[in-house]
């Protein structure tokens, strides 16, 4: 939020105009906050143990999530979606957990099986690959706004970037594999210096974040307090609490007194690089300990009462805000993010990942569980899963292990435009990171071992790594990312905008990677008749047989120019498709 | 593509022409005079007749920052009589705020119109009759994020649509074969970024295409428009093999929309190598024409903004930033000299192109808008180490339009004595949007989108027509 002054009265009248046919209350009764009331917001209320709803359809959970979207579909009258044929279900399944397209071969084995737990089987195989964490770090990464550069750079200065930031991202994956304890990924990357040495990498969350232009300024180190207070708040709590460093938030019950509590912690910090053996971290280390003037209307020059380092007046267990008094308070901000009785933490992880799996977060504005966001879709099933994930020991694999599990997730795609009640999947297209390393793996190319190490950036010709370990740029995103929707870099991205556009066909048409791709591919089974090998094709990059009006279309194609047969063009053809770009 | 709607076609037959080859060749390039019937208009809005069009297209010259306007279109001598004194309204608060600066350009008048223009804008000066100046401008919050956002899509925060895409969604385009929506950027980077040109809730053809403007090579502005390997007749093989790929992938997803537009964005991309490659191509244009322009990114980017207008491009934005600064008319500080600066660059280049699209003959039917996202506040904000700058101004500023409709040589509107506050016909965000859609032939009341529940307009409820600008 810019750092300007801004006029109360018109802001009210524009908030009346804008939020009253929404049904958004305001709750600030005047200058007070009315705390009590304030605390009966839905996303303030803990989650609690919801009883699972009655079915109609007792035959249809595989899962006990399955009966609230049953009863959901129930109550409006729709029947949820038969089963996804299996040949839909191990693609879907293999680029959502470990964002790659399945083998050829692993098709093969699935489709004959007739084992009856070949699909739980096949879940638990890809859930033990190493490429899951891969996966679900391209999830994490843009929360976090990773990335190894600054958006300022004067000259060619690069003192504030971040070359051994890939130590971080190595963390990130390794924790999704080894299963790490949600709770503790949070500590880890909040305060990992306080918890023993192992995990300093961790702290990459804070200490690769940006640094601005002139930041020795105070305003200019305000502003980057400010993407610290976001990205932790946003990320973990689903709450726009930078939107109060100017003035108390219009919508929740955020002051700008909570803001400066938490703004306190981060200008009580200094970002650092720590050398252990032959590894560096950039990591944020206990500095000066200070407590932040409120700073009027967000100007650095108008300073008002101190404010303790401390966290939200809304989530603090008592009445007052809960203060910080250890060192910086970093520590204290994990536990208090990820305590008991914090309502939100487990509801926004929970709800990430419902939406890395099934395309719609339940709540929509994934980092916003406030009055402006959006409400839950399924409030009870929300809760259930909340509620579990704690319970459960915070397991991301056994979540996520639930949600690919359920009846809802193994429907056939949706055959309606609307699909809040999800009578049906949600067909998706693949991301930037899918498309790029799909296109990887079935010309065979794909360095699939850990590079370790520094990224390459994504247009390098001889980068054939998956792209979640892509150099990521704050001055200039790479476009190939940019114009397939991979988030801004700059600052935390709740999700991601899905758009559809001719210059995206312009890179399938006529990249050098696409080329070089179906290149390759066109090499392989050359000593085949026409026919088998275009069979042989469809089954490497779609993992499915053409139809026979697909063949006859295909050989088509070469009948038109026989004498020098196109085996690249189609190739490429098969990766621009429609059936290559999503899964159903 | 494959929208019945547009053509009378059953969606069957058009998914046959795409399968048999002809694709969307068969429907490309047809242009359709009235609103309401060009391709991928919106159907259900029956706009034709619905209003007059006076404009068939924008181009939306967008001064990042917020210009201000008592150096520009709104001379204030009170500034001067009251020069340093402390302004004693609630919008003025202390801290490193000055007192009243008065502009050091001088104003004069000019045309037959006699609009007063100050000496930092001398080659729009020149085109006075042929201009409106609005005075009245106002918007709700004085930083950029929210006031870029709400110039753009009407609401302070992101995820709406923008005004081009309403107006995309609305009249469709007219050339399929070119973006219905372009934004040209000097510089990659933009404050607020992609959610100022974002579709929103709209489907996903009305999006805008983004060209980076840093160079001027055509396969630099745009990736990947030429392929290296294949020939035109190669690649027309290739993409009927993948309509007929599609196209049965697609019948047993009936009503797909998303696939729906991957495959017209593909067919798109098809014509637009031929078309793009053509319509960004500078180098046809005459020495005299580039010296009119100026030689800058700005000035570059408004002539391909008139190539595309020519070609039929719906709605063009025009963004002015540079590589060292995402707002350079956020002036806090040195003030006059930056100021003057950006208008030597921004006041030639946006002249030429009202000049040149009035030589061609498309003035009439375009709409040039020249703006920011507010204005600059009329007293100072003082620096301690550098000279006087002035602050984000939401509550009065200045907008020049021309063209497509719009009547030359008017003043519309004024703010207070001392550009304070806007006082006579004030408009407000909306109004402007009603307005531009009205010039479009589209009653803003009636452009709607049904999402999430509820009917959503670019002016959402409130939104008034500024008819005495209209010719």
């Amino acid at each position: 939020m810019g750092r300007n002054a801004f006029v109360p009265s018109l802001f009210g009248a524009i908030v009346f105009l804008l939020f009253s046919a929404a049904g958004v209350l305001s709750i600030h009764a005047g200058k007070e906050i009315a705390w009590e009331e304030a605390r009966q917001f839905w996303s303030f209320q803990p989650p609690r143990p919801v009883p699972l709803p009655e079915v109609q359809r007792q035959s249809w959970p595989q899962k006990d999530l399955d009966r609230f979207i049953l009863r959901k579909l129930e109550d409006a009258g729709l029947d949820p979606e038969t089963e996804a044929g299996r040949g839909t279900l191990i693609r879907r399944l293999s680029f959502d957990l470990t964002g790659l397209p399945p083998a050829v071969e692993e098709v093969e084995e699935f489709l004959s099986s007739k084992d009856p737990r070949s699909y739980e089987t096949l879940v638990d195989r890809l859930l033990a690959r190493p490429q899951f964490g891969e996966r679900l770090a391209s999830m994490w990464l843009p929360v976090m706004r990773y990335a190894e550069d600054q958006a300022h750079q004067v000259g060619n200065n690069s003192k504030f970037f971040y070359p051994h930031a890939h130590q971080y991202r190595r963390w990130v994956i390794d924790a999704f594999n080894r299963d790490l304890a949600f709770d503790q990924f949070v500590r880890l990357q909040l305060a990992a210096d306080h918890y023993g040495e192992e995990d300093l990498a961790a702290l990459g969350f804070i200490g690769l974040g940006p640094q601005y232009y002139n930041r020795n300024r105070l305003d200019v180190q305000a502003e980057e307090w400010e993407d610290r207070v976001d990205t932790v708040t946003r990320g973990f709590l689903g709450l726009t609490v930078a939107c109060a460093r100017c003035h108390d938030h219009f919508y929740d019950p955020i002051t700008t007194e909570d803001y400066h509590a938490m703004a306190g912690i981060f200008a009580s910090v200094s970002m650092d690089s720590r050398k252990v053996g032959d590894r560096t971290f950039h990591i944020v280390k206990d500095s000066k300990v200070q407590d932040l003037n409120v700073f009027v209307r967000g100007n650095v020059e108008e300073k008002g009462e101190v404010v303790s380092r401390g966290f939200l007046r809304v989530l603090s267990s008592g009445q007052e805000r809960q203060v910080f008094k250890e060192g910086s308070g970093r520590r204290e901000l994990a536990e208090a993010i990820v305590a008991p009785g914090n309502p939100l933490t487990s509801r926004v992880m929970v709800n990430r990942l419902w939406g890395e799996i099934f395309g719609v977060p339940l709540v929509k504005s994934a980092s916003n569980f406030g009055s402006t966001g959006d409400r839950p879709s399924h409030p009870g099933l929300l809760d259930y899963l909340a509620v579990k994930f704690r319970e459960e020991g915070w397991s991301i694999k056994a979540l996520v292990r639930e949600l690919v599990l359920s009846a809802t997730y193994r429907q056939a795609p949706t055959r309606r435009k609307e699909n809040t009640l999800l009578a049906g999947m949600n067909r998706r297209r693949l991301s930037a990171e899918m498309l790029r390393d799909a296109m990887l793996v079935v010309s065979g190319e794909l360095e699939s071992a850990d590079p370790g190490g520094a990224s390459l950036k994504v247009g390098d010709k001889n980068n054939l790594r998956r792209t979640v370990y892509a150099r990521i740029s704050r001055k200039e995103l790479d476009s190939f990312l940019r114009q397939f929707d991979y988030p801004d870099a700059n600052v935390h991205a709740g999700g991601r905008v899905v758009t559809t556009t001719p210059m995206q066909k312009l890179y399938l048409l006529n990249s050098p990677f696409v080329a070089a791709r179906a290149v390759r591919l066109s090499g392989l089974d050359n000593e085949l008749e026409n026919e088998e090998r275009i069979r042989r094709l469809f089954r490497k990059v779609l993992a499915r047989d053409p139809s026979s009006s697909e063949v006859a279309g295909s050989l088509r194609y070469f009948e038109q120019a026989e004498s020098n047969p196109d085996w690249a063009g189609f190739a490429q053809v098969l990766l621009c498709s429609n059936a290559f770009l999503y899964r159903d | 593509m494959i929208d019945s709607r547009y053509s009378g076609l059953s969606r069957r037959e058009v998914l046959r022409q795409l399968a048999g080859g002809a694709g969307l060749l068969g429907l490309a390039g047809v242009v359709h005079k009235n609103a309401g019937t060009a391709l991928g208009a919106n159907p259900s809005l029956n706009l034709q007749g619905n209003l007059p069009a006076r404009a068939k297209r924008v181009i939306f010259l967008f001064l990042n920052g917020g210009p201000s306007h008592v150096d520009t279109f709104d001379p204030k001598p009170a500034l001067l009589k009251h020069e340093g004194e402390k302004p004693s309204e609630k919008l003025y608060r202390e801290g490193k705020k000055g007192g009243f600066m008065p502009s050091p350009f001088k104003f004069s008048r000019h045309g037959e119109s006699g609009l007063e223009f100050s000496e930092s804008v001398p080659n729009l000066a020149r085109l006075a009759d042929d201009v409106c100046i609005v005075r009245s401008m106002h918007t709700d919050v004085p930083n950029h994020e929210p006031a870029l956002l709400q110039m753009h899509t009407g609401v302070v925060q992101p995820t709406r649509p923008s005004l081009g895409s309403w107006a995309l969604y609305g009249l469709g385009s007219e050339n399929e074969n070119l973006p219905g929506y372009v934004v040209l950027r000097p510089s990659p980077r933009t404050v607020v970024g992609p959610a100022l040109w974002s579709n929103g809730f709209l489907p996903a053809r009305y999006q805008a295409t983004s060209i980076i403007t840093r160079e001027l090579e055509v396969s630099k502005l745009l990736p990947h428009i030429r392929n290296r390997s294949r020939d035109k007749d190669a690649q027309r093989r290739q993409l009927d093999l993948l309509g007929i790929l599609n196209s049965e992938h697609l019948r047993e997803r009936e009503g797909d929309g998303e696939l729906e537009a991957e495959i017209r964005a593909m067919e798109t991309a098809y014509t637009m190598q031929m078309e793009a490659t053509e319509a960004l191509d500078l180098s046809g244009e005459s020495e005299s024409t580039r010296e009119m322009y100026g030689s800058s990114r700005f000035a570059n980017s408004c002539l391909l903004a008139r190539r595309l207008a020519e070609r039929g491009v719906r709605f063009t934005t025009v963004y002015y930033t540079n590589d060292n600064n995402n707002q350079p008319w956020d002036t806090h500080k040195n003030h006059n000299e930056g100021h003057k600066g950006l208008c030597a660059d921004a006041d030639q280049a946006a002249a030429a192109l009202i000049a040149d699209l009035k030589q061609r003959g498309l003035l009439e039917d375009t709409l040039v808008i020249f703006g920011g996202e507010f204005g600059r506040t009329p007293f100072a904000e003082q620096k301690k180490d550098s000279k006087p700058g002035r602050d984000h101004h939401s509550t009065a500023f200045s907008y020049l339009l021309a063209g497509g409709g719009v009547k030359g040589g008017l003043v519309y509107g004024s703010s207070d004595e001392f550009g304070m506050r806007a006082q006579e016909n004030p408009m407000h965000v909306h109004d402007f949007h009603a307005t531009v859609l009205h010039l479009l032939g589209i009653d803003h009341e009636q452009l709607t989108y049904h999402y999430a529940g509820r009917d959503f307009r670019l002016t959402d409820v409130a939104g008034k027509v500024a008819t005495g600008i209209l010719q």
